[in-house]
């Protein structure tokens, strides 16, 4: 193979640079079998199989502590309010490295030592929360949770610049909806699978007692270990990739601003608390709602687990046609709104009601689907190109910061006062994002309505605004986005600028909000 | 769908301000010309003056503990005991109200033993475990008491606390402790479960403290019986309640309450708690175990082994019974900690129905009129702003 790829670039590079939806690599005298040509379609689904599963380990693990909830309290003798450090520990390292990560990325190590690095994050943490729980030392778990956390997130932003990188235009969003598929069977396999494997190696161990719970997780790294054999797949790929086809490295292409934060819009602000107020309703409450289903609903354990993971299962599927929902009928405020009071009207049924939790679940899982398809974009119509990354950064930094205090403060709440005022103080949270969100839609109103346009407005505006500009070419420099935000802002950087100051809908092959989702994880 | 929205309407419920004035007394009518009572044992006596009746709580461990309530429709009722015949324990009638007639209803609860069983399978079913698994029952009646005395009794508080044991050596480091409160008005105990109270009833909390248990899996089970006059405590009621700030975890309350045959609504008397023990005495979230109870079982005329029934009803009261197992499968064992308490409303009427806390209630009025007072003032501005400014309409282009 060696020889067949110096012969190749010896006959010299006419494939070109880009490599966008090359189909066919029958040309006489390739001797590269379809699945390993890297601008074939087939070798591409293969290196999409490894991107996929490069996120799968992260996801099975973060959720551990919530699938083994109950285990992991007596095991290691701890209050809820502690339990729920592990959660906290894991937010903790992501409020500085969500600035930092494509920084990181970019300059520092590279895209593909990168992932392998922040791999070895997760792996390494994994094990060392194993080794916590096998040593009956929590602050050792604790530990192994800030480590894993500082791996989690900015391996969600590598596996996102891999697929901008390897997939272009309309495959971008099946690629994106795919892993976004696979991290929710991450947790959702974890979810309804670690409470067996628990049982299973009590029954090998003896008796329940943190040797078992250490062991379980030392089981669940395996998932971690896997992850990190993909990303050193990915990276030999990859640069397999660059020396037959010539590209560079991908960039996340992403610049962080601090200054630019004082730049930041009113509704980007309204934005901003509504991300806070409604994700620390769902994530911590998942973390602590097998318990709540066993208590108040008398759910087996079993069962609880299910209904816990209800949310994930249904994100999978939703998101993408929820996702085509609002990209097709546009109004991302409104949709909004009903995600946020959908997500109100499941939390006080689970409250003050002893309705079946599967409606109420059902609903939290749509409404949480719904509300990441339609807020996440909006970033991108209130703020400049150029400010996209720092929006973002900022976004997911307060809201890892958010998910790290209401974590302990749900924790103790539930020790001191019980689940109902536990419900009761989410729904307060909901009720935050809900008046954000009214106060969003009434101050867009007044501003002239740039956010709730509807799909076909947004197209209009854009027709109206292109029809008077140049056209330009197609830029095939799309890999080197990030240089050129180094040199001075070129004609297509200026009409890109004008553009989202509208909140037209860019074209296809720069959609900004599109290469955003590249440089964050949506899928928190 | 119906009957979540009553029990939902049930807690906004009104507040109970029936006060009662309560005046205790020990051992009323015992005087030195009298034998004077054996050690440890007392009477106590605690009237509970409403606006037109009374209610006498009499709480006495001669025998097995016991807690007589009786309902008189006047303010001027009182306890009359014949002490030697009361002492002799062989004669009825050495208990009396003055006047007889006067009683409305009466009841008591006698806390007759304490099983202990050996829980191999670790399913904390005393129904299913083999009868081979169950150990020699306590028997309270044959408990030795500290008596009440101005460090047990608290008049002002209107509590009073009794700790025994019997002779065997699991005793011998601890005991098995009663205190019984009454109250004058509505409210709730500061510890875990804080039943909500109210004037109409009284609260026994037992606990035990140290005491060794026999075997390796040892749990615990109390049985209660329960004598009335012609309605005894007959049905088990288990009602499910959405609210568990006071009891984080527990949703549900479980009633033992006794109904004239003739209509199941309306209820005389009740025996009431949250089917939750606590494994310390000052518990955290994971020191609560759920607890089972039986269903209750008449017992035919059986009297219970105690003295003031026999003092009140007679040699043959019609009587029920049932027993409260504490733990649940899985659960740690009374090993652990080596120590389990629960708590118990007895009273008059209909049991006290839970209400939210007054925070709960205005952080949901908080957190759902603000938008709605958002969304009112924003269509008003929005009207107002459309109505000032007039709809300019778009330049069309003109070609």
């Amino acid at each position: 193979m060696a020889d067949a790829e110096e012969r190749q670039s010896l006959l010299g590079d006419e494939d070109g640079v880009s490599f966008s939806g090359r189909r066919n690599a029958g040309e006489p005298g390739r001797p590269m079998s379809a699945i390993c040509d890297p601008s074939h379609l087939l070798h591409r689904i293969v290196v999409l199989l490894f991107m996929c599963f490069l996120g799968f380990g992260s996801y099975f693990c973060y959720d551990n502590p919530a699938a083994l909830q109950t285990q992991v309290i007596q095991d290691m003798k701890l209050n809820t309010a502690q339990f729920m450090q592990l959660y906290a520990w894991y937010s903790w390292p992501n409020v500085i490295l969500c600035f930092l990560g494509g920084f990181l990325l970019d300059r520092v190590f590279g895209i593909r030592l990168g992932t392998v690095i922040f791999s070895l994050f997760v792996c390494v943490g994994q094990v060392i929360f194993a080794a916590g729980a096998l040593l009956d030392r929590f602050w050792l778990m604790e530990v192994g949770r800030f480590v894993f956390g500082i791996g989690g997130e900015s391996l969600a932003v590598a596996q996102n610049t891999y697929a901008v990188n390897w997939f272009k235009g309309k495959e971008l969003n099946l690629v994106f909806g795919l892993q976004l598929s696979m991290a929710r069977l991450g947790s959702t396999v974890n979810m309804n699978i670690m409470g067996w494997v628990y049982n299973r190696i009590a029954s090998l161990v003896g008796s329940p007692g943190y040797t078992t719970l250490g062991v379980s997780l030392m089981i669940a790294a395996v998932t971690c270990l896997f992850s990190l054999v993909c990303a050193l797949v990915l990276g030999f790929l990859d640069k397999r990739a660059e020396k037959i086809l010539h590209k560079d490295q991908g960039k996340t292409g992403e610049v962080i601003k601090l200054t630019d934060v004082k730049d930041f819009p009113f509704p980007l602000w309204l934005i901003f608390i509504i991300c806070v107020g409604y994700y620390v309703a769902i994530f911590p409450f998942i973390g602590l709602g097998q318990v709540f289903f066993i208590e108040k609903f008398n759910f087996s354990p079993a069962e609880a687990r299910a209904i816990n993971s209800i949310v994930y299962i249904i994100s999978a599927p939703a998101s993408p046609i929820l996702g085509f929902m609002v990209d097709k009928t546009g109004k991302n405020v409104i949709w909004v709104l009903c995600a946020v009071v959908s997500t109100l009207a499941a939390h006080m049924m689970l409250a003050f009601t002893f309705w079946n939790p599967w409606i109420a679940m059902s609903l939290l899982g749509v409404s949480y689907s719904l509300l990441a398809c339609a807020l996440w974009p909006m970033v991108a119509f209130v703020v400049p190109e150029h400010q996209l990354g720092t929006a973002y950064g900022f976004m997911q930094s307060i809201q890892n910061l958010g998910l790290a205090l209401i974590a302990m403060a749900a924790g103790s709440i539930l020790d001191n006062r019980g689940y109902l005022f536990l419900e009761v103080f989410f729904s307060a949270c909901v009720c935050i994002a809900l008046i954000a969100v009214v106060m969003l839609y009434f101050v867009d109103y007044l501003r002239g309505g740039d956010l709730n346009l509807s799909a076909a407005d947004r197209a209009r505006l854009q027709k109206e605004a292109t029809s008077d500009s140049e056209i330009y070419k197609h830029p095939n420099q799309q890999t080197e986005r990030g240089l050129a935000r180094l040199k001075p802002m070129s004609a297509f950087g200026l009409r890109n600028r004008y553009l989202s100051r509208l909140g037209a809908q860019l074209p296809d092959h720069c959609s900004s909000h599109l290469s955003s989702l590249a440089h964050r994880s949506v899928l928190k | 769908m119906f009957l979540s929205f009553r029990s939902s309407a049930g807690f906004i419920g009104s507040g109970d301000t029936y006060r009662r004035k309560l005046s205790v007394e020990l051992n009323p009518g015992l005087n030195s010309s009298v034998s004077p009572l054996p050690p440890g044992v007392d009477l106590l006596h605690i009237r509970a003056l409403g606006k037109s009746d009374t209610l006498h709580f009499l709480f006495c461990n001669q025998g097995a503990p016991t807690l007589l309530l009786l309902h008189t429709n006047t303010t001027s009722s009182t306890i009359q005991v014949d002490w030697p015949a009361f002492l002799a324990r062989n004669t009825t009638g050495s208990l009396r109200v003055e006047p007889e007639s006067s009683v409305l209803y009466s009841s008591a609860v006698v806390l007759t033993r304490l099983w202990e069983y050996d829980d191999v399978n670790n399913t904390a079913d005393p129904e299913k475990v083999p009868p081979s698994s169950f150990l020699p029952p306590y028997q309270l009646q044959n408990f030795t008491w500290t008596g009440l005395n101005n460090k047990t009794l608290d008049p002002a508080g209107h509590t009073a606390q009794l700790c025994g044991g019997d002779a065997s050596p699991s005793f011998a480091n601890g005991s098995l402790c009663l205190q019984f409160s009454a109250f004058e008005t509505e409210g709730r105990d500061q510890g875990w479960p804080s039943l909500l109270h109210n004037a109409n009833s009284s609260q026994i909390r037992v606990w035990l403290d140290g005491l060794l248990p026999r075997a390796n899996r040892s749990r615990f089970s109390l049985e209660l019986q329960a004598v009335g006059g012609p309605y005894p405590l007959g049905r088990v009621e288990e009602i499910r309640s959405i609210d568990d700030e006071y009891t984080p975890s527990i949703f549900q309350v479980s009633q033992w309450v006794s109904s004239p045959s003739n209509s199941s609504s309306v209820v005389l008397g009740f025996v009431q708690w949250k089917p939750v023990a606590y494994r310390r005495a000052k518990p955290v979230f994971e020191d609560a175990t759920p607890c089972h109870h039986t269903a209750s079982v008449p017992l035919g005329q059986a009297a219970p082994a105690s003295g003031l029934v026999r003092a009140f009803y007679g040699s043959k009261p019609s009587t029920t019974g049932l027993n409260v197992s504490f733990g649940i499968a899985g659960d740690p064992f009374y090993a652990m900690t080596n120590y389990l308490s629960w708590t118990m409303l007895v009273g008059l009427g209909h049991p006290p129905v839970d209400t939210f806390s007054p925070l709960v209630l205005s952080i949901m009025a908080v957190g759902l009129g603000t938008p709605m007072i958002l969304i009112l003032l924003g269509g008003i501005c929005v009207c107002s702003r459309k109505r000032a400014t007039p709809q300019s309409q778009a330049y069309e282009p003109i070609n």
